[in-house]
């Protein structure tokens, strides 16, 4: 591995995971430094969503280890809350609170987990809107705004929980291709910040340029990781030459 | 045809193939079948009944129906309206404390279902499937069976199995209980004003928690407000006891103002209530660009609601004895209330009275000092809270499980707690589905308890069939039991649907 340079935000040893007698992880070893943009690639059904979902704990991996900001992930509660709160993460489906406006789902969890008064909750959270693009959109309901828009207000509600690390599960693929660029444009700014960012996205352009590093999963092994340039120009693997022609060829 | 000047307007067609006037000829056609189908039916069930010799005179309310009620207000009523009375607030005993009990068991059990506690579980959908696979009927006598078999036979000197607390026996079960004596509404009046302030107090607190950030305690303010007013009000209440100079001179005052007077008030209010709801149909038709153009059925709407308010108006006008009798009940409410207080009257609000036992013919009985559960009322209260908290169960599982999953799993990624997700996330969601299957469920045990009658229950339909047995007036038991069941049903209809409207999601 290339980064020997050790301030190292995630860390992963050997980490498998079992649905019933169906292995999604064989053994996934890597670690992420902080600041750095990791793009996770790889085809349909090769554990890249069970990957980014064991990181908080919304899968319970069964070996290995994990260790986020300095916590290692086990059955203690209270290490999995304390994940939880460093830890952001934005859903292909939005998952916004339909039933609360968007200013209550930026707000909800700064006041209950963060315990930070309503008043200040607010102004963080309109100091996010405004930065990701839609702040005229605060008093409306999710069900009244475009899935780009609805994104968006995704990405500011993680982020109002200051978290250390973000992680993204296929951000854009469900939103058509004029509201994808307006997200893409939001987490581009977001890695500009120092942010990192562990992002499963097939949208090849945002990883050539913003990822530092291009991760390729196959059959819930990691199969080739490397920095972009050297990713694409010359995939050293057979597997990752087959996926590059596949996804690139649309 | 082809030598006609071209007309600036298409050519109307004739009457019969214009479609708004097949429309207007159709609603009042339908309105005027309705009417007048109605009325020959109740003519000619009038008739049918002059020639058979029966009649719909309402004697049956007033005359002494000599029945015996198996317990309630007033066991030997001396007025048919006592008997029903009693029939009433038993029904609605077992109906409020029924539908209060099973919505608590089916949400627990519903939940328990999803638990990932396999006992729980297990235990959960046992309960459901076996409840609501056996008919209701089954189980209330089952329940009734149970009590009136199982239990000790009352003696004499029964007092177990907690002596002066506690009375279990195949006559019932009896409790020592607080009652409320002569005082009690005069104390009732500090405890509304402990509700009110309460109120008051955890809106205060909770928006400075909201303010500021900081735990506030705003249920404990609450209850601290509200035990306070109680217990000054518990010394305090003969002052209270002025209120009934209030209510007299309300009572006074209602009688004093002559029925012309409530009726043209009445009338103008109905005019008025027509012309509201026209207005605010126009308004809600209005938008920025202007005045949307109104359809046909709009304007027939309209024209309904002005004949309405109309209708009712010219009603109140010609028949003074509806307004009459509305203002009597008030009166007589009024006066009610005004004997409730008494400036200066003391004594305590509350007195606990033991259960203790009886001999007032050859065999034992309960006496009335405590507050007891006849198996009747038991095996009826039973069967229907369990059999509805078995489907109420099923509602809230299904409520829960139609949240999709995303919802926990975002909720859990920012860092909230089980019981916060649950409270405020999943269950306002789960709600709105759970409402409207929730609102029948509750209809159904309301319904559902004149199934009282299997086990000697005295509701509604018990106390009306033993009076038509004595007085041979089944048409009007039918007509008061109808109108009964009609007004509950509805009330119920009514606060679901504002709830429901109130927790619908905003969309595009
Ligand atoms: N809850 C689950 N129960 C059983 N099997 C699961 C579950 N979640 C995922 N799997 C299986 O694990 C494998 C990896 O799934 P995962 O969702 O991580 O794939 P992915 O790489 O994200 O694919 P996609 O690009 O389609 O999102 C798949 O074969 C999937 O069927
Ligand atoms: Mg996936």
């Amino acid at each position: 591995m290339e980064n020997g340079a050790a301030n190292p935000i995630i860390v992963c040893e050997n980490v498998k995971k079992w649905f019933g007698d169906f292995q999604a992880l064989r053994g996934v070893t890597t670690s992420v430094e902080e600041g750095e943009v990791v793009v996770v690639i790889g085809p349909s059904g090769s554990g890249k969503s069970t990957f980014i979902r064991c990181i908080n704990r919304l899968e319970q991996h069964q070996e290995g280890r994990i260790v986020v900001a300095g916590i290692e992930l086990t059955s203690d509660v209270r290490n999995i809350e304390r994940i939880r709160s460093e830890v952001g993460m934005v859903f292909q489906q939005f998952n916004l609170f339909p039933h609360l406006t968007v200013m209550q789902n930026i707000t909800l969890a700064q006041v209950w987990v963060r315990k930070r008064s309503r008043s200040d909750a607010e102004e963080r959270a309109m100091a996010l809107l405004e930065r990701v693009g839609i702040p005229e959109q605060a008093a409306k309901y999710p069900g009244q705004l475009s899935g780009g828009q609805q994104q968006r207000v995704a990405i500011a509600r993680s982020l109002a929980m200051d978290p250390k690390i973000m992680l993204f599960d296929e951000p854009t693929s469900a939103l058509d291709p004029e509201m994808i660029k307006e997200v893409l444009e939001v987490m581009q700014e977001l890695a500009g910040t120092g942010m990192t960012i562990v992002a499963v996205t097939h949208e090849m352009g945002f990883a050539r340029e913003v990822a530092n590093r291009i991760v390729l999963f196959d059959e819930g092994q990691i199969v080739e990781e490397g920095p972009p340039s050297e990713f694409f120009a010359n995939p050293r693997h057979p597997r990752t030459r087959m996926f590059l022609s596949q996804i690139l060829s649309h | 045809m082809a030598n006609r000047p071209i007309l600036a307007s298409p050519k109307r067609p004739p009457l019969w193939r214009n479609a708004t006037f097949l429309k207007w000829a159709a609603q009042i056609g339908v309105l005027f079948g309705v009417l007048a189908l109605g009325s020959v039916l109740v003519g000619e069930a009038m008739a049918n009944m002059r020639a058979q010799g029966l009649s719909l005179d309402w004697d049956l309310l007033t005359d002494p129906p000599g029945i015996q009620l198996g317990e309630g207000i007033f066991i030997k009523p001396s007025t048919g309206l006592e008997a029903f009375y009693t029939g009433a607030v038993n029904m609605l005993r077992v109906a409020l404390s029924g539908i209060v009990a099973a919505t608590v068991v089916g949400a627990i059990v519903g939940i328990a279902r999803l638990s990932s506690n396999w006992l729980a579980s297990r235990l959960a959908t046992v309960f459901v499937e076996s409840l609501r696979n056996i008919p209701v009927l089954v189980q209330v006598v089952f329940w009734f069976f149970l009590a009136s078999t199982l239990f000790p036979v009352l003696e004499e000197d029964s007092s177990g199995p907690i002596p002066g607390v506690l009375l279990v026996s195949r006559k019932g079960v009896s409790f020592a209980w607080p009652f409320p004596q002569e005082t009690f509404w005069q104390w009732g009046a500090f405890l509304v004003a402990g509700l009110l302030t309460a109120r008051w107090a955890y809106r205060t607190r909770m928006r400075r928690a909201e303010a500021l950030g900081e735990a506030t305690r705003p249920g404990r303010w609450a209850l601290m407000a509200f035990l306070a007013w109680a217990i000054v009000g518990w010394f305090a209440h003969p002052l209270a006891g002025a209120i009934g100079w209030l209510f007299m001179l309300l009572a006074a005052s209602v009688g004093a103002i002559p029925v012309l007077v409530y009726q043209v008030v009445l009338a103008l209010a109905s005019l008025y209530l027509g012309w509201r709801w026209i207005h605010r149909f126009l308004e809600s038709r209005r938008s920025p660009a202007g005045l949307a153009k109104l359809t046909d059925d709009d304007y027939f709407r309209m024209i309904l609601a002005g004949a309405l308010g109309a209708g009712g108006a010219a009603v109140l006008m010609l028949l003074p004895a509806a307004t009459e009798v509305g203002t009597n009940v008030i009166q007589y409410l009024l006066e009610f209330c005004d004997q409730k207080f008494e400036f200066l009257r003391s004594g305590a609000p509350l007195a606990i009275g033991s259960p203790s036992v009886e001999v007032p013919g050859r065999f034992p009985q309960i006496a009335g000092t405590g507050l007891t559960m006849t198996p009747s009322f038991f095996g009826i209260w039973m069967g229907v809270t369990l059999y509805t908290a078995s489907f109420i169960a099923e509602i809230v599982r299904g409520g829960i499980l139609s949240v999709p999953k995303g919802q926990s799993e975002a909720g859990y990624a920012l860092g909230l707690r089980r019981g916060q997700l649950l409270r405020m996330v999943i269950l306002p969601q789960a709600f709105r589905v759970i409402l409207p299957p929730l609102g029948n469920q509750y209809l159904n045990l309301s319904k559902n308890t004149s199934l009282g009658i299997a086990v000697a229950f005295p509701e509604m339909v018990q106390v009306g069939q033993t009076m038509f047995n004595q007085t041979g007036d089944t048409i009007q038991v039918i007509l008061i039991w109808m109108a009964f069941y009609l007004s509950i049903s509805l009330l119920i209809s009514v606060l679901i649907n504002y709830y429901n409207r109130r927790t619908q999601l905003v969309e595009r």
